[in-house]
Formats: C-alpha cells, structure tokens, sequence
C-alpha cells in the first residue's frame, strides 16, 4: 500500500461530500416541490462541484504537510472552513442565492438568518469540520492506509 | 572462464562490496503487525461528545441553519 498516497488522499477527502450529494439533491427537489422558495439549483452548484474537490485536495494538503506540522487531521479540518465560507459566500452572493439585507442575510431569497447568528454558524461549521474530519476522514485515512 | 577464475572474482567482488550489517529486523515483527491491526480505536474523549452534542442543539435551536451548512459540505 505504498503507491500512490496521494491518490488514496485525494479519495478520502472526497468521499464525504460526495456521499451527502445524492441527499442534498433529494432535499433540494423535495424543498423545490414543497415551498415557493429561490433558486436551489444555483445553490447545488458550490457543494456539487467544488466542494468535494476542496475537500480531497484539503486532504493532499495535510498527507504532505502532516509530517512537518504534526497537525491532527481535526484541527486540519477545521481550518477548512475559513477558506470555504468566504468563497461559497461571494459565490452565492454572485448567483443571487444570498442577500445581504439591512437586519441579516437572506438565504435563497426565503431563508432569513440574522447577524447576531453568522458568529455562532461559523463556530458551528468549525466544529462541524473537526468532528468530519477527526471521525471520518482520519477513519478512511487509516483504511487506505495514509494515517 | 574455469572455477579458479570464478572463485577470484567472487572473492575480488565480497572485498569491494562488503557485508551492510542490515540484515533485517531481530525480532519478528508480524505479530506486533497484527496486535496492531486488532487494536479497536478508543471512545471519542468527553470533549468531543460536548462538541457533537452542541452542534445538535445549536441545529434544534436555529433549524435555518441546516440548509446553510448542507450549502456549505
């Protein structure tokens, strides 16, 4: 298991992300179906396609850095984040899925999360990101025999 | 090429390319392999559960941050 590491890395990261793509497309059709709410199929386009991609070239990062920082998968993970928020933010904020209003930020033109919540979300996404990382990407690290 | 000559060279090559004294590990190293592999992973430490257990809260409490977060996996 010595060849290719980097490939086994790029798959580990991926894996997470792409598995919850087939339920974020159900709950999206479903949303879709059930409320008059914005475009969320223009909000399928960050998650869908970079994301994943974020998250196994994330991955390649710490296989080659690891060695050198001794940083723990879950606090890698968790930087994470701080590089995601911003550009999912300009993008949405490009494809019309997010306004910034007076009182918050309005999500697919329905979803209303106000100011006062961004700092508690993003202390959520960071912790969200540890748990993944740690639990999930550091278990298929040490099955494809990375970690 | 007779034996003698064989013999020379094999002699001649052992005196330039001397033993590395890396022979291989002393001990057997395959059940220290499998104790290894047989090693169950330890509970999450109660830091992490606290953690896990804040993050369902904070989803119960503001539900609108749900589909925020899928955007964002």
């Amino acid at each position: 298991m010595n060849t290719h590491p980097f490939l086994r890395a790029f798959l580990a990261g991926a894996f997470v992300p792409t598995l919850i793509l087939p339920l974020l497309l159900l709950g999206s059709i479903l949303i879709r179906l059930k409320f008059p709410i914005g475009p969320v199929e223009r909000g399928l386009i960050f998650p869908m396609a970079l994301v994943p991609s974020l998250w196994a070239l994330w991955n390649m990062l710490w296989l080659y850095s690891h060695t050198r920082t001794h940083l723990a998968i879950g606090s890698h993970g968790a930087i994470l984040p701080l590089l995601l928020m911003p550009c999912g933010a300009v993008l949405a904020r490009r494809l019309g899925i997010l306004a910034i209003g007076a009182n918050g930020i309005v999500w697919f033109q329905s979803l209303h999360v106000s100011y006062a919540l961004v700092a508690p979300m993003f202390l959520a996404a960071l912790v969200a990101y540890y748990l993944g990382w740690k639990y999930i990407v550091g278990f298929l690290n040490r099955v494809l025999g990375i970690a | 090429m007779n034996t003698h000559d064989e013999d020379r060279i094999k002699h001649l090559l052992k005196q330039a390319m001397p033993p590395t004294g890396d022979t291989g590990p002393e001990r057997d190293l395959w059940p220290a392999m499998l104790q290894r592999l047989d090693v169950q992973p330890g509970a999450p430490p109660w830091f992490d559960w606290a953690l896990a257990g804040g993050l369902a809260v904070f989803a119960i409490v503001f539900p609108a941050s749900i589909p925020v977060f899928l955007y964002y996996l």
